[in-house]
This record gives structure tokens, C-alpha cells and sequence, in this order.
């Protein structure tokens, strides 16, 4: 089942080929069009000559490493979306990676529902602009200047940061949120507590918005996140 | 740049340029104090003869009349600057170039007219006593006060350019020295900071103590960065040699779990293989992490954070969780205003996520677990505390060791590295962490210092 109602056609430069095949494998399925390299100068030239929606760059390359790459691009005024797959997950690795042009940054190992779901929100689809002042997902309507949510003309009374993560979701319509991601959008960290705290906000979330309902809007999709259900 | 001034004044070198101009000074005042004493004494010497034989001359008169002329026909022509004669007879008349008032002791002496002015340095004076009347003779100490003056004259003439000589050296010597002392006190703060590039680079080309603090600095900063250059490579081979052959487990697991159906007993398998994979990656990134906070290079990092916000934000993310575990995580109230210190913003709410989640998973429900901020002259003071079973005492330094955990809560999950994380990242920003008995339960307490925490 593909997450985009678009193919995407993407770059994949990693070298072992286990984790190379997992990753082709998923993303073609999804029905993508990727294209795949293993090393850094090759690579340079590939992302250059095509056009592509997002780059998927492994840190440590054979030939020139993925940081020095996406640099490179960039002085070159490549601006195609990357993300870096990296076995450096150190504070200091995820900002260098930042600062080299990298748009974002994925600490393997990882699952492939977080990589599909990140390079889905790199995709610079456009997200339902800030200047909407209603969101809506079926029969839920999101009120962003009175600050109130309706489903089915019922007022459902949310707290500050439960009407954020909704609005997240909403403003995503469709598109899988990974618990990583709403810790960052919502919260602002970037690191993975080890308690499930972002399924605890969803639950609660859940009791408010689909329990009292029949239809469920707020999805689980296994192994990667959340979505809400146009 | 007064203080830049001020440093200078205070250097080595003008210290002893100083300290040099200061032993001139006792040399020279003392040899010129010495002579101006003994020419001094012969001056005098001089002066008290003159005025025996003055007053051996008026000895002659015989009658008190023969006195008053003497005296008269003296003081037309005496200079009352140079001597002074005045002659009080017995009938309280006065003659003389001066007027003399007897007091007790020694005759105080007035101008006698506009035009006759005494002299600024006082007189020996002598008063003779007898039937004719009083005679006051004066003999002025002009010679001997304008010779001090002299003698001062010479002690400035040489101190002064002594000093500004010796001072102007100094300062030269300071202000050349100055830039090297500066550079070096620069390159020791970018170390602290945590740029560990930095170095003095002296290339003044002199060969004195300041050269060799500096290549010895440099030799030191040098060393540092290699062995963390060594820590990063050898923390960057773990993590690609052992990290990447668990992705691949976690992605041959992945594969297998897709083909196996949802429920089934090996779908349930993979899925907990998946779970212990992500467990095993987990300890490798807090044990790298933990190397990397203590090499210290997140310090180059430090922005000022607000304390106040971070505490709320967590308290705010895990709230559900607890409520879920039975327990009831409350937040004392914050303080009005934010509460600024310099640090690791990440770094610091994974902090403040530990302690939580450490006294989320080892207390029992039911538990409170409090979360509280206050800022006061000693600090800004962090801390969190369970009303769960504590740490025995003589195990609480133990528990901040890497995978060190209490015989209790070897079945409970957690890797061991939360706490270890913590005393890492209070080191990193010289905060104090203590551990202490909450009466029951544990109270973790970390204390940054003043200094580090900026001006609003």
C-alpha cells in the first residue's frame, strides 16, 4: 500500500547491500522510482545529471564520504532534499549532518516505516497551508482562529498540546507521522525517550476525538507512526 | 580599554620596574639625605658663630643709651631677611628692624614695616637679658632652607626620570609580552570550550618562558585532540562495525516479519527480535553518547536555555505515561520568569527525561513523582523526587556508573545508562548532582553554579 497518491523518483547511495536491498525493495514497492549508487563520486554526478524529489545519502561512502557529498551538491546549488542514513548517532554527528545541507537525519539501525514516513515529509509536497484558518478530515473540523474542534457539529474540548499534535496530524492529511517526527514537530526534542510517551498523547487524543465517533480518523500504521484518514 | 589598562599596570613587568624605581628612590634619598644632613649641621654652625660674635659686639656699649644707638645704626642697615636686632629696653621702648614680642619662651618676630619683610625659614634666635633692657639677635635659616630645596630639587632630578625610564620600560616589556599572555589566555579558554583546535601558535620568535608555556600548551591541546580524534574513531568504528551488522539482523528480521502473519506465534518472534535488536543499538548510542559528553565537545555547543521551559515540556510529555503507570507526576510551581543557564538544550532535556523515566519504571503505582525548579544566590536548583523505595546509601555513587542497577531492578527495563547519562552531562555543565533520601524515595538534585547561569 503506497503512502503518496504521487510516485516519487529518488537517489539511493549506500554501499552495503543488505540494507540497500531492504530499502529499494520497501520504496519500490510503495512505487517509487529509485535509483541506486555505492559510491560517493558516482553519486555526485548522478544527483547533478537528474532531476530528483529526495536524496537518500549513507554517511560513510566509499570514494567521498555522504557529508562531503551533500556539501558539495550544495555549493553546487543542488537543493534537492536529503536525508542522511548513518550508524553516527552522536549529538555532534546529527547537527554536522545538519550543517552540511542535509535536510534530515536517520540513525540506523532504522525501520522502514520512519525512513518512508521522513522522506515522504521531505517530499515538499505542500502541507495545508498556515494561512487556511479551518482544517477539516472527514466529518472533524479544526477551527484555527477560535482555537475549537467539531466532529459531526460536537464541540470536543482539547488541551493546548492536544490540539497541536491534532493539528500536526491534520495539516499531514493522509500522510504517516512517525512517533519521532511528532516529538519534534509537537515537542520540540529530538531524541527517543524510551517510555512510549507519544502513544500515551495519542490515546488520549483518541479518546476525545474517535471513541465517542464510529469512524476512526486517527490511524495506527504498524511499524511506523500515525495518520489521520481524509 | 581601562580594564585592558589596568591589566597591563598590573603585569610582571611593570611590577618590577616599579619595584625597581622604588629602591632607586630609597638609595637616592638616602645618600642626598645624608649630605644635606652634615651641610646642614656646619650651616648652623656658621650661624650660631655669627651670632656670638654679634652678640659679643653689643656687649661693648656701656650705658643702655650707647646700646639703643648701637642697635639703631645696626638695624638701618641690617636686612631683616638675613638678621634680625631688636632691642627692648627696660622702659618698654623698641628699637630695631623688626618687632619682637617676649612671650614666655622664644620672642615671636613681626615685619616691622611693609617694606621690611622676614625671612620665609625662620632664625636662630638668641635673647640677652640684663639691666639695659632685652636685645633680641636673629640670625636667619634662609641658607639652610633654600640648600633643602636644593637637595630636593636633586632627589626629583634624578628619581623622576629614574621612574618614567624604569615605568616606560616596563610597560613596553608588558605591552610586548602582553599580546603573547593574552593569546595564550584565549587559546586556554577555546580548550575549556571544548575547541579543542584551538592553540597558541607562538611565533614571536623569542626564545623565554613565555615561548616555552606556549609550546608546552600546544604540545598538551595537541595530545587532547588526538586521544579524542582516537575516542571519536574508535567510537565511529563501533558504531559502523557493530551497528551496521544489527541493522542488517533488524532488516533480514523485518523481512521475515512481513512474510509471517500478523498474530501468528513467528510474527510475534520477529517482532520481539526486531524489539531486542533496537535494545542492543540502544546501549551502543548511550555508551558512545556518554564518551562524546565526556571528551567534553559538546561545550562548543552551549547556548543559553531556559530551565523553566525545558522542565514544563517534559513534565507536560510524559504526563499521560505516569498517569497510565498509576503514578502521578506533579511539577511544583515554576518560577514567574525564565531561568537561564548556559547549556546543552538536548543534552539537558534528555536529563530531566531520565530522571523521570528512572522514577516512573522503579517505583511501584501509586507513587508521586515531583518535578521542581528554584533559582537563588547558590544556583539554579533542578530536581526530581519519588516517594518510591530510594537508593540505599552506600549505593548511590554506585548507581551513576555505567550499567551498574540495583539487585531489585535487574527484571525491570532500563540498560543502566540513565543515570550514568546524567552525572555525564552535569559534569559537562559543572552543574553538582546529589542523590538523596527523599523520606521515603530518592531525590535527584542538580545544582548549577551561579556562573553558569547568565543576566536575564
Amino acid at each position: 500500500m503506497s503512502h503518496w497518491s504521487t510516485a516519487m523518483k529518488l537517489l539511493l547511495i549506500e554501499d552495503d547491500k543488505t540494507i540497500a536491498d531492504y530499502v529499494l525493495g520497501g520504496l519500490r514497492q510503495e512505487g517509487h522510482v529509485v535509483d541506486h549508487v555505492t559510491d560517493g563520486r558516482e553519486a555526485m554526478s548522478q544527483a547533478m545529471s537528474g532531476p530528483y524529489d529526495v536524496l537518500i545519502v549513507d554517511r560513510m561512502l566509499p570514494g567521498l564520504d555522504g557529508l562531503s557529498l551533500v556539501r558539495a551538491l550544495r555549493a553546487a546549488k543542488v537543493l534537492t532534499p536529503a536525508i542522511f542514513l548513518t550508524a553516527l548517532g552522536g549529538v555532534d554527528d546529527r547537527i554536522e549532518g545538519l550543517q552540511a545541507g542535509g535536510d534530515d537525519y536517520l540513525v540506523k539501525p532504522f525501520a522502514f516505516g520512519e525512513l518512508s514516513a521522513r522522506i515522504g515529509a521531505l517530499s515538499r509536497r505542500p502541507v495545508q497551508q498556515s494561512a487556511e484558518t479551518v482544517l477539516a478530515a472527514g466529518d472533524l473540523r479544526m477551527d484555527l482562529i477560535g482555537r475549537k474542534v467539531t466532529r459531526d457539529g460536537i464541540e470536543i474540548d482539547l488541551l493546548p498540546r492536544e490540539f497541536a499534535l491534532l493539528e500536526h496530524l491534520m495539516r499531514r492529511k493522509g500522510r504517516v507521522q512517525t512517533r519521532t517526527m511528532l516529538l519534534e514537530a509537537v515537542w520540540d526534542i529530538s531524541f527517543d525517550p524510551q517510555t512510549n510517551v507519544v502513544e500515551t498523547h495519542i490515546s488520549r487524543l483518541r479518546a476525545k476525538v474517535d471513541r465517542p465517533f464510529d469512524r476512526e480518523l486517527i490511524r495506527t500504521v504498524r511499524g511506523s507512526g500515525y495518520k489521520i484518514e481524509g | 580599554m581601562p580594564a585592558r589598562a589596568l591589566e597591563l599596570l598590573g603585569s610582571t613587568p611593570v611590577r618590577q620596574a616599579l619595584g625597581i624605581v622604588a629602591l632607586v628612590a630609597v638609595v637616592s634619598v638616602s645618600t642626598t639625605g645624608i649630605a644635606y644632613l652634615r651641610l646642614r649641621d656646619g650651616l648652623e654652625e656658621t650661624i650660631l658663630t655669627s651670632l656670638d660674635q654679634s652678640a659679643a659686639s653689643f656687649s661693648t656699649a656701656r650705658t643702655a643709651e650707647d646700646l639703643r644707638r648701637q642697635v639703631a645704626a645696626e638695624a638701618a642697615v641690617a636686612d631683616p631677611e638675613l638678621r634680625v636686632v631688636v632691642l627692648i629696653g627696660a622702659d618698654g621702648s623698641m628699637t630695631g628692624n623688626a618687632i619682637a614680642e617676649l612671650g614666655n619662651g622664644r620672642p615671636e618676630l613681626r615685619p616691622a614695616s611693609e617694606g621690611r619683610p622676614l625671612a620665609d625659614h625662620g632664625y636662630e634666635i638668641r635673647v640677652l637679658k640684663d639691666e639695659r633692657g632685652t636685645l633680641v639677635l636673629g640670625e636667619s635659616r634662609e641658607g639652610i632652607g633654600e640648600m633643602g630645596e636644593v637637595f630636593a630639587f636633586l632627589i626629583g632630578l634624578s628619581l623622576v626620570p629614574t621612574l618614567i625610564l624604569a615605568l616606560a620600560a616596563g610597560l613596553l616589556v608588558a605591552a610586548r609580552s602582553a599580546r603573547r599572555v593574552v593569546r595564550i589566555e584565549e587559546t586556554l579558554a577555546r580548550l575549556t570550550q571544548g575547541d579543542l583546535q584551538a592553540r597558541v601558535a607562538d611565533v614571536s620568535g623569542h626564545r623565554d618562558d613565555l615561548s616555552r608555556i606556549a609550546a608546552g600548551l600546544d604540545r598538551m591541546a595537541q595530545a587532547q585532540e588526538q586521544s579524542v580524534a582516537a575516542l571519536k574513531q574508535v567510537s565511529a568504528d563501533i558504531a559502523h562495525d557493530l551497528k551496521t551488522p544489527v541493522q542488517r539482523i533488524a532488516v533480514l528480521v523485518a523481512e521475515l516479519r512481513d512474510r509471517a502473519v500478523d498474530g501468528s506465534p513467528e510474527a510475534d518472534l520477529a517482532d520481539q527480535a526486531i524489539a531486542e535488536a533496537d535494545r542492543a543499538v540502544g546501549v551502543f548510542q548511550s555508551l558512545l553518547q556518554i564518551a562524546q559528553i565526556e571528551a567534553g565537545s559538546p561545550r562548543s555547543r552551549f547556548r543559553t536555555v531556559d530551565l523553566s521551559e525545558i522542565v514544563a515540556t517534559f513534565a507536560d510529555i510524559y504526563g499521560p505515561a505516569a498517569e497510565d503507570s498509576g503514578h502521578s507526576l506533579r511539577v511544583d510551581p515554576l518560577p514567574q520568569k525564565p531561568v537561564p543557564v548556559r547549556g546543552d538544550k538536548d543534552l539537558l532535556g534528555q536529563v530531566v527525561a531520565n530522571l523521570i523515566e528512572n522514577s516512573l519504571r522503579h517505583t511501584p503505582a501509586g507513587t508521586t513523582v515531583r518535578l521542581s525548579l528554584t533559582q537563588n544566590a547558590g544556583g539554579v536548583v533542578l530536581s526530581v523526587s519519588d516517594t518510591g523505595p530510594g537508593v540505599p546509601e552506600a549505593e548511590r555513587s554506585l548507581v551513576l556508573r555505567r550499567l551498574y542497577r540495583l539487585e531489585r531492578s535487574r527484571t525491570t527495563p532500563g540498560n543502566g545508562l540513565g543515570l550514568a547519562f546524567v552525572a555525564a552531562v552535569a559534569d559537562l555543565h559543572d552543574a553538582r548532582l546529589d542523590l538523596a533520601d527523599a523520606n521515603p524515595g530518592l531525590t535527584v538534585t542538580l545544582t548549577f553554579a551561579p556562573s553558569s547561569s547568565p543576566p536575564t
